[in-house]
């Protein structure tokens, strides 16, 4: 097949410890290779950054993004990021584009693509919603995906925790994964999914959940024993309980201690937890709200068997959409909001509320400067992944415009200039002043994201990985990011080349080519006496409470485009 | 003065998207230009002049450049989006989204016109000598603010959801209004001369005059007594209660 070699790449990949090094890069059939031969297709990269394609590993791409359509078709007339947001027409090439926070299935594929992205991975899927994830997946173009599965309030799970069956625990995990097509589990406010089923909610980690007699952790411990029992390439990804409350950053570090006992069964973490923006939170109220990422970022700084993202707050309209359904509803009626809510039978809750990020607003100023306070105090940049936890913090199509605050203390003090005094009292980012470089930068958006998800053929530019390059129209060793920021934020804005398996999809930040991405799903082997035994438990469950059969649960091949099957040994 | 005569050459079936069609593109113009303007018909662009005969007199400045319709325009959509002066009359029946977003100027419809009427309109004036359907003056789907500013008067009737999330300014019906209307209004003014049916649902503010009966007042609202207005004493409600809303429904 095809043969291309990238000369003059100015390298950054920090999986091999490249920093900045101009170099050659050879592809044959949509893989890294050592060399290629002389009829190979030349692009020049003229000494441009190039990193390996982008790894989102944190978003809200298909399936619940849906209800935010539904309750913001404003959504699709705003164009707040010129380019990669509002109507575009069709082309040739691309088919018709809206929306900003919320776009077109079409066009979230289109725009991660300018972007220098290439793979990533919707954070939750509710088993019972997860046809429809795969469907929208189906339509999302150019991207390779993954998504995690929501176990955190689920019937079966609860039960077998508290009955102490971990072998039928781990069965019913690895069928959730097969029944789902998911890449991981996803734990959203263990418990309280199930609590916003009576008006209620959890508490902290050892606050029983209604008519269960399990607590949050016991939940989280239960699937984390699991998770490496059946050695998944993922840890447990975890949205901690008590999320957007004042004074959480203690559950947070609650719930980081609680996983320092556990031994992941693959060279990754034990825990990622998520969006930790919306969990380093200290105060007592919104009143006395202040920055709790100091004490995070302490601890983080200590501990070496977790990883976590940013959910980064970008100012301006987001929707946020979680499974954490209490969540939403506290935010719509804090904010007069509109306000989504529903319940996923025997599963979880979910919510989807729009909101306004303003920077006028002391809250909103704090809540950006914490996603950055997390990025900068913790040292080291392979456990942190950069997200905005799009669009809760905010659409994607920001991320260069992100990526600038954490290279330029200069354009944060932009940003601060207009903050009050009482939100300058309430942070700590005035006082810190590093910067990333793009080594750093690389290893937040492509490195860890490889190593975490255990896919060490994406995010790395080593021989034998995917072919998924970017180009970007940035020299490295003749610019200067804490002042030249908006070359950085443009040349971000739109790759000048994109390769996706070997094919250019992207070049001078138009799409070219909109080739069909893989889907990444984990089949994990249990015995089969103990996933019969299993079934026969879940079969009661669709007897006597679910609203659909078994038959018509499971998400089938045809749902799948190029599916790539992890297989997992589960030892019992 | 510069007045521009457009007459459809022949009726259009598919929808004709005329968002281009106002006196801030038309004016100094030659009919060549004007011929040359693109419009969204069906999923593709094409030259304005392929669908209407342009007649030009005289060449002027925006304020006085006036766009005369001739006939029915029926399935032309988007007349006088974004306009912000001079005047455009329309002889016949309009389509939807007449005066989106408009911003100054004057816009005079003898006909009756589709849904949307003055959506999001933010100044200037629309006149209607005829019937209105859904949506006059109303918010684009989603957003929580629509007409901000400016006058609408219907010298007929209108349909449901009339002012539907309106911000300010003043819609004038002279006939009868159907379902809901001036609902979760949040400002502005509303005068309804005949009748309406459950009015001002969910409203934070503004004030809403009904003239002729009113039909399933919603029980969310409180009554305060009587005002009077240009000579005439109304009953005072107060609400919506249901959101803490500080708006006025003056009915009989």
């Amino acid at each position: 097949m095809s043969e291309i070699l990238i000369k003059n790449a100015n390298v950054c990949d920090p999986a091999q410890g490249i920093n900045c090094e101009t170099m050659d890069i050879c592809i044959k059939d949509g893989k890294i290779v050592e060399s290629v031969s002389a009829n190979a297709k030349v692009i020049d990269a003229e000494g441009r950054l190039t990193m390996a394609g982008g790894f989102d590993g944190h978003t809200h791409s298909a399936g619940k993004i849906n209800v935010g359509r539904f309750i913001n078709p404003n959504d699709a007339r705003k164009n707040l990021v010129p380019g990669l947001s509002g109507q575009v027409a069709r082309t040739e090439k691309t088919r018709a584009q809206v929306g900003y926070n919320t776009p077109n299935t079409y066009a979230i594929g289109y725009r991660y693509a300018k972007l220098g992205y290439t793979t990533i991975c919707e954070a939750a899927i509710p088993l019972l919603a997860a046809r429809h994830t795969h469907e929208e997946f189906k339509e999302i173009p150019i991207l390779d995906k993954m998504g995690l599965s929501l176990f955190g309030s689920n019937w079966q799970v609860m039960e077998y925790i508290r009955d102490k069956e971990p072998e039928k625990l781990a069965a019913y995990v690895a069928w959730g994964l097969r029944a789902s097509r998911g890449y991981g589990v996803k734990i959203v406010n263990p418990g309280g999914g199930e609590a916003w089923g009576w008006g209620k909610n959890v508490s902290g980690l050892y606050d029983p959940v209604p008519n269960f007699d399990v607590t949050p952790a016991e939940i989280l411990m239960g699937l984390a024993e699991v998770n490496e029992r059946l050695q998944l390439p993922h840890s447990v990804h975890v949205h901690c309980n008590n999320l957007g409350k004042p004074g959480n950053y203690a559950t947070t570090i609650e719930t980081m201690k609680l996983f320092e006992k556990v031994k992941p069964s693959r060279d990754r973490q034990a825990l990622h937890v998520t969006h930790v923006q919306f969990n380093a939170y200290a105060g007592t109220s919104w009143r006395d709200f202040e920055t709790g990422a100091p004490m995070v970022a302490d601890y983080v700084n200590g501990a070496d068997h977790m990883t976590f993202d940013l959910g980064q707050v970008i100012f301006g309209p987001a929707v946020t959409m979680t499974a954490d359904g209490p969540v939403e509803y506290a935010n719509a009626r804090m904010l007069h909001e509109k306000w989504s809510n529903q319940d996923i039978e025997l599963e979880d809750a979910s919510g989807v509320v729009p909101l306004f990020y303003s920077p006028k607003s002391f809250v909103n100023a704090v809540q950006w400067a914490i996603g950055l306070e997390l990025a900068l105090l913790v040292k080291d940049p392979w456990k942190i992944m950069f997200t905005t936890d799009s669009p809760n913090g905010g659409s994607f199509v920001n991320y260069p415009e992100a990526f600038t605050y954490l290279m330029s203390a200069k354009r944060r003090e932009e940003v601060i200039s207009g903050f009050s005094k009482m939100a300058l009292d309430r942070m700590v980012l005035p006082g810190i002043d590093r910067e990333l470089d793009f080594y750093e930068l690389a290893v937040m958006t492509r490195s860890t994201q490889s190593k975490m998800y255990s896919r060490p053929e994406k995010g790395n530019l080593k021989a034998g990985s995917d072919a998924d390059i970017a180009i970007y129209d940035i020299l490295p060793g003749q610019i200067d990011p804490s002042i030249e920021y908006a070359k950085v934020k443009k040349a971000f804005s739109g790759a000048a080349y994109t390769l996706k398996d070997g094919e250019i999809v992207v070049k001078n930040g138009e799409i070219e080519a909109t080739p069909k991405g893989k889907i990444y799903w984990v089949n994990a082997k249990v015995p089969s006496a103990i996933d019969s035994a299993m079934q026969k438990d879940i079969d009661v469950k669709f007897k006597k409470y679910y609203t659909v059969s078994k038959a018509n649960y499971m998400v089938e091949d045809m749902y799948l485009q190029k599916p790539v099957e992890i297989a997992t040994e589960g030892v019992f | 003065m510069q007045v521009v005569r457009l007459s459809l050459k022949e009726a259009n079936k598919i929808p004709i998207e005329a968002d281009d069609i106002n006196p801030d593109n038309f004016a100094g113009k030659t009919e060549e230009e004007i011929k040359a303007i693109q419009v969204w018909y069906g999923n593709s662009q094409y030259p304005l002049g392929e669908f209407f005969n342009v007649k030009i007199e005289g060449s002027d400045s925006v304020e006085n450049t006036k766009i005369v319709f001739e006939g029915d325009v029926s399935r032309v959509k988007r007349i006088g989006q974004n306009m912000s002066a001079g005047e455009i009359e329309i002889n016949g029946n309009v389509d939807m989204h007449c005066g989106f977003n408009m911003r100054g100027g004057k816009i005079v419809i003898n006909g009756d016109a589709d849904s949307w009427l003055g959506c999001e309109m933010a100044g200037g004036e629309i006149i209607l000598n005829g019937n209105a359907s859904y949506y006059v003056g109303s918010g684009y789907r989603g957003e929580s603010c629509g007409m901000r500013g400016g006058k609408i008067t219907i010298n007929g009737n209108a349909r449901d959801y009339l002012g539907e999330h309106m911000c300010g300014g003043e819609i004038l019906v002279k006939g009868n209004v159907g379902l809901l209307p001036a609902i979760s209004n949040n400002g502005g003014k509303i005068v309804i001369e005949g009748n309406a049916t459950m009015p001002a649902s969910e409203m934070k503010n503004g004030t809403v005059i009904i003239k002729g009966e009113t039909s399933d007042l919603l029980p969310s609202y409180k009554e305060e007594g009587t005002e009077e207005v240009e000579g005439v004493t109304y009953r005072k409600f107060v609400g919506d209660v249901n959101v803490g809303g500080k708006g006025v429904l003056l009915i009989k």
